[in-house]
């Protein structure tokens, strides 16, 4: 397991409670998995991912990612529709331990944007994963 | 997150498991490791395919001495020791061991046990982590005559090297490889490391252990029992024999993985504080020739017979996807109606379905494994229900929202090789 100085965890993106990161590309939001979630996790051998055109409240499940061992839900970090979900993830969903942040999850058309910003920033989450 | 590892136990072989960065998790009281840097996946594929060494040294040995031990076995093991060999015509022996169950007197399972011979009115039995002590007073309280129980908890070392190149890789420990492995049936063990043992079975720089072809992984393998001051040489040893052939260490997620899809039960989960049922594990009680009676009396057994009990079956699904074993979780009939719970559920990474058929990615293509298959894994485990079911029935496991269509089976993962013929398995 990593210690929290060996984590990947990038200063130009948010991040949220649960471990999910956002990133802006255009009007849309880009959504991922952080690099501790996926240590933690190991490895990820299916993912369950929501259909195109869903829509989801700010910090609801919108998918679920399953290690050997156990399952674990994936939450929104902003409401909005699902606009495209990076279908690779079903043949493949060891590319989500690979590299956590290429390979994103969903991406979503934002209700808010200010739900954005309101997300952990990089020191913020580092913060949290210390504390 | 941080575990408290100053309130955990620890094993001979902490120190290896932290300097490997393992993603270490409490079992049984101690500090394990549950997959090393490699990943879970690897570590069950590696045992499938090539090798994989776990450090189980968390288990509890206690051996049994005096004249009273073999009816005070035959009291309190569920396996009758006199027909247990050579497919319940014969006696237990010296250097051959057996797998059964220690009941309460009412009819729930204290423990599962691995009984074996050392020699006359001698015998070592290998319990769960943590359980020595209570399997030991257990022991205690029923003896009759003259009984010595030891207690080898946290004074060995425990090793299981599992995978179909064990043998080959063990050959490099021995001097004389051939008279330790030549013909070694399953199921037996030799070397004796305890006070009066006479059979010492020793590795080329010395070493004394009990090398047994036991295991928990449903594959082809051994498990080394030695003095605990030996156990991290033992270890180094064999990873250094192991590295021509792909050998990694494993860790307990692995290790549950594999035994689930190999349908053997995990003590205090699918086994209990329960009235043991009828389950696949059935072949641990004494039956009769009629299938009515048992050929002897044991601690458990009036009340197995007088009780109502329930059903324990292994299932497969069509996917990985999995649900939480325990209580939030259900198992539902075709029609709905909720039937019981669900007791292991985890992933076998080797298999997966082709048109319905579980296939291995140690199945032969002659035997329908696809070329290159990359198996996506399936969810696997143990449900307890409070009907019989039929093999192939559907059953959905229900957790919230969440519905999983698995089946029931008589076996998970095809192809295992722990039976496999010592001869075949030496050859390269």
């Amino acid at each position: 397991m990593k210690e929290i100085e060996e984590l990947n965890i990038p200063g130009d993106i948010y991040y949220s409670k649960e471990h999910e990161w956002a990133a802006k590309d255009g009007d849309l939001i880009k959504i991922g998995i952080s690099d501790y979630a996926q240590d933690q996790l190991g490895d990820i051998v299916f993912v369950e991912l929501p259909e195109p055109g869903a829509s989801f409240e700010r910090n609801e499940e919108f998918g679920t990612l399953e290690s050997v061992k156990a399952v674990s839900e994936i939450y929104l970090p902003v409401s909005g529709e699902i606009v495209a979900v990076n279908t690779e993830l079903e043949d493949a969903p060891e590319l989500l331990n690979e590299d956590p942040y290429l390979n994103w999850i969903v991406e979503v058309r934002p209700n808010d944007i200010d739900q954005y910003d309101e997300l952990l920033s990089r020191d913020d989450y580092l913060a949290m994963l210390k504390g | 997150m941080m575990t408290e590892t100053e309130e955990l136990k620890t094993t001979v072989l902490h120190s290896y498991h932290l300097e490997q960065s393992a993603n270490m998790a409490e079992f049984g009281g101690y500090d394990m490791p549950l997959w090393y840097p490699s990943g879970t996946k690897a570590e069950h594929l590696a045992v499938i395919t090539q090798a994989g060494l776990f450090d189980t040294s968390h288990m509890a040995v206690i051996t049994v001495e005096g004249s009273g031990t073999f009816d005070l076995l035959q009291h309190s093991f569920s396996k009758d020791l006199l027909r247990c060999q050579n497919r319940g015509g014969a006696t237990l022996t010296e250097g051959r061991s057996v797998y059964g169950l220690l009941l309460n007197s009412d009819g729930t399972v204290l423990d599962d046990a691995i009984i074996g011979q050392l020699g006359e009115d001698r015998y070592m039995i290998v319990v769960n982590s943590g359980m020595g002590s209570a399997v030991g007073a257990h022991l205690r309280e029923l003896a009759q005559g003259q009984v010595t129980i030891t207690d080898y908890s946290d004074k060995l070392g425990k090793i299981d090297l599992q995978g179909p190149a064990s043998a080959r890789i063990l050959e490099n420990l021995f001097s004389d490889p051939d008279s330790v492995l030549t013909d070694m049936a399953y199921f037996s063990f030799k070397g004796d490391i305890f006070p009066g043992g006479s059979a010492a079975l020793e590795l080329k720089d010395g070493t004394r252990v009990i090398l047994s072809r036991t295991g928990y992984t449903g594959e082809f393998g051994f498990e080394l029992f030695t003095e605990k001051a030996k156990a991290l040489n033992l270890w180094q040893m064999i990873l250094a024999a192991g590295q021509p052939f792909g050998l990694l260490p494993c860790g307990l997620a692995a290790r549950d993985s594999l035994r689930a899809g190999a349908m053997l039960p995990l003590s205090h989960q699918d086994i209990g504080n329960w009235i043991f049922g009828y389950t696949p594990w059935s072949f641990v009680l004494p039956w009769d020739n009629d299938g009515e009676s048992w050929t002897k009396s044991f601690v458990g057994a009036q009340r197995l017979l007088q009780s109502e009990r329930d059903y324990t079956y292994g299932f497969a699904g069509y996917d990985p996807r999995k649900i939480s074993a325990g209580s939030t979780s259900e198992v539902k009939a075709e029609d709905g109606t909720t039937i019981g719970k669900v007791l292991t559920c985890t992933t076998d990474m080797a298999i997966g379905r082709v048109e319905e058929r579980i296939v291995s990615i140690a199945t032969p293509v002659s035997k329908g494994r696809p070329e290159a298959y990359q198996p996506r894994g399936l969810s696997c485990g143990f449900v307890r229900v409070d009907r019989p079911c039929l093999p192939g029935e559907l059953v959905w496991l229900v957790e919230g929202k969440r519905k999983l269509k698995v089946e029931i089976r008589k076996s998970i993962r095809p192809d295992r090789t722990a039976r496999a013929p010592m001869a075949q398995m030496r050859s390269s």
